[in-house]
């Protein structure tokens, strides 16, 4: 849990100061949008919930729903 | 505007394909299981059936020059469609991005430190690669001349060095395996290590000249292809048929080497070479995927996005499968199937489309 936070700031002080000092909000809009989401997941994984997996989905897609799938054996 | 200010030769772009499709020496592994001892004709034929698709990429970058596939999908499809396009590529490039990730964890946790955290290896590898993405694509095509010579020394060293235990009946008897088998490996090889040159329409517009791209480009990759070509060889004249038994049977036919007790597991070198190539391969899937999400959102510079980014593909590098086994049924399956429009149809259609439509306008056209 400390080392995400640790590697989360390092990424805040690495990236924030320079993107205000230029005034590039349009940036610093996007980069908070993903670097929520990062934490949000890096969260996650260090407490143990699970994380769905978008190819679990888009397996569940096209083999189960669309019926495309290859013969298996 | 296109996000990238960098400009690499087409000499580079050689290199850069030529790293990238032997990046993916190992995942043959994926058609070994299907496809057996008739690997190397499917490698073969994957190359044949991609080889114009491929062309149609270059085509497309030299019709759109100085331009990425996020442009490029803005002014064929309109800028709607165009954006539902970019979307389902960058899906795609995050996706694959995370198992090449996950690859490299699986590759060091099975055979080289067994005893280290995932997690650990994911974040340091990932991190190496966004340092080498926050450097640019000028700096990675310049290195990637000697991650091609590493990666060519190991295998041809290696094949060298096992020729002596090679049994080449092991490819009898040919054509046995069912049609729909050849089919399954074909589609396999053509995605995952050919297929995949798709990116390089987002690095092609960096391109300083386009006359000579389409022979370096089919150059590139025909030095890909030739590598896998010969671990194919490697592997079945080594192992046979219990090639597909193994987790890696690169790695397997390596340990196999013997000479008067002194040259002995040599696996290390092909964990090297394979270390470098995939950190090639992972470095330029990075790099395409900040980009396009920096195009897509009309950004500056795509730099703000390159940590954010590698922290969400460690994540999805480690919960994207829960074992080698789940990863490798849904590659052969969803995983080849879903990517085929990508590879195989969007291309060659915005080159069509293009073409019809007589894109792109002429500026001067603006002004009479």
């Amino acid at each position: 849990m400390i080392y995400l936070l640790l590697i989360y700031a390092c990424i805040f002080i690495i990236n924030v100061p320079g993107l205000v000092k230029r005034k590039e909000w349009r940036e610093l809009a996007v980069f908070s949008i993903f670097y929520v989401i990062a934490f949000a997941l890096g969260l996650m994984y260090v407490l143990d919930k699970p994380i769905p997996s978008p190819m679990k989905g888009l397996q569940h897609l096209i083999v189960d729903i669309l019926g495309i799938e290859y013969p298996q054996g | 505007m296109s996000i990238e200010k960098g400009k690499i030769s087409s000499q580079q772009l050689l290199f850069l394909i030529a790293g990238f499709v032997h990046g993916s020496v190992l995942l043959i592994d994926f058609t070994v299981g299907i496809t057996e001892h008739q690997t190397w004709m499917v490698i073969l034929a994957g190359l044949v059936i991609t080889v114009p698709v491929i062309v149609s990429y270059v085509a497309l970058a030299k019709r759109f020059p100085g331009m990425n596939l996020v442009q490029i999908n803005d002014m064929v499809y309109g800028r709607f469609l165009g954006k539902i396009i970019s979307i389902y590529y960058i899906f795609f490039f995050m996706m694959t991005l995370s198992f090449n990730i996950r690859d490299v964890g699986e590759l060091y946790i099975t055979f080289l430190m067994q005893d280290t955290p995932f997690i650990f290896l994911l974040i340091v590898f990932t991190a190496t690669c966004a340092f080498a993405v926050a450097k640019g694509v000028e700096v990675l095509a310049r290195t990637s001349h000697l991650f091609v010579v590493t990666g060519l020394f190991a295998i041809i060293s290696t094949f060298i060095l096992l020729i002596d235990q090679m049994d080449f009946s092991n490819f009898l008897p040919l054509f046995e395996l069912p049609f729909i088998k050849i089919f399954q490996g074909i589609h396999i090889v053509s995605v995952i290590p050919f297929g995949e040159t798709v990116v390089f329409l987002m690095i092609m517009g960096c391109l300083n000249k386009t006359e000579h791209a389409v022979k370096n480009t089919l150059s590139g990759l025909l030095v890909g292809a030739v590598s896998l070509f010969i671990v194919a060889i490697r592997n079945t004249a080594v192992l046979g048929r219990t090639q597909t038994i193994w987790t890696s049977a690169s790695f397997q036919s390596i340990r196999l080497i013997n000479i008067g007790t002194v040259l002995t597991r040599m696996d290390f070198l092909i964990g090297i070479a394979q270390t470098i190539l995939m950190f090639l391969k992972c470095s330029i899937f990075l790099y395409v995927t900040v980009v396009a999400i920096s195009q897509l959102f009309g950004l500056k510079s795509y730099l703000p996005l390159v940590l954010p980014l590698a922290g969400i593909e460690v994540i999805l590098a480690a919960t994207v499968f829960q074992s080698p086994v789940d990863h490798a049924t849904i590659t052969q399956n969803a995983g080849i199937i879903y990517s085929v429009p990508l590879i195989f149809v969007f291309p060659p259609l915005s080159l069509l489309i293009a073409k019809i439509r007589g894109l792109p306008k002429p500026e001067r056209g603006k002004g009479t």
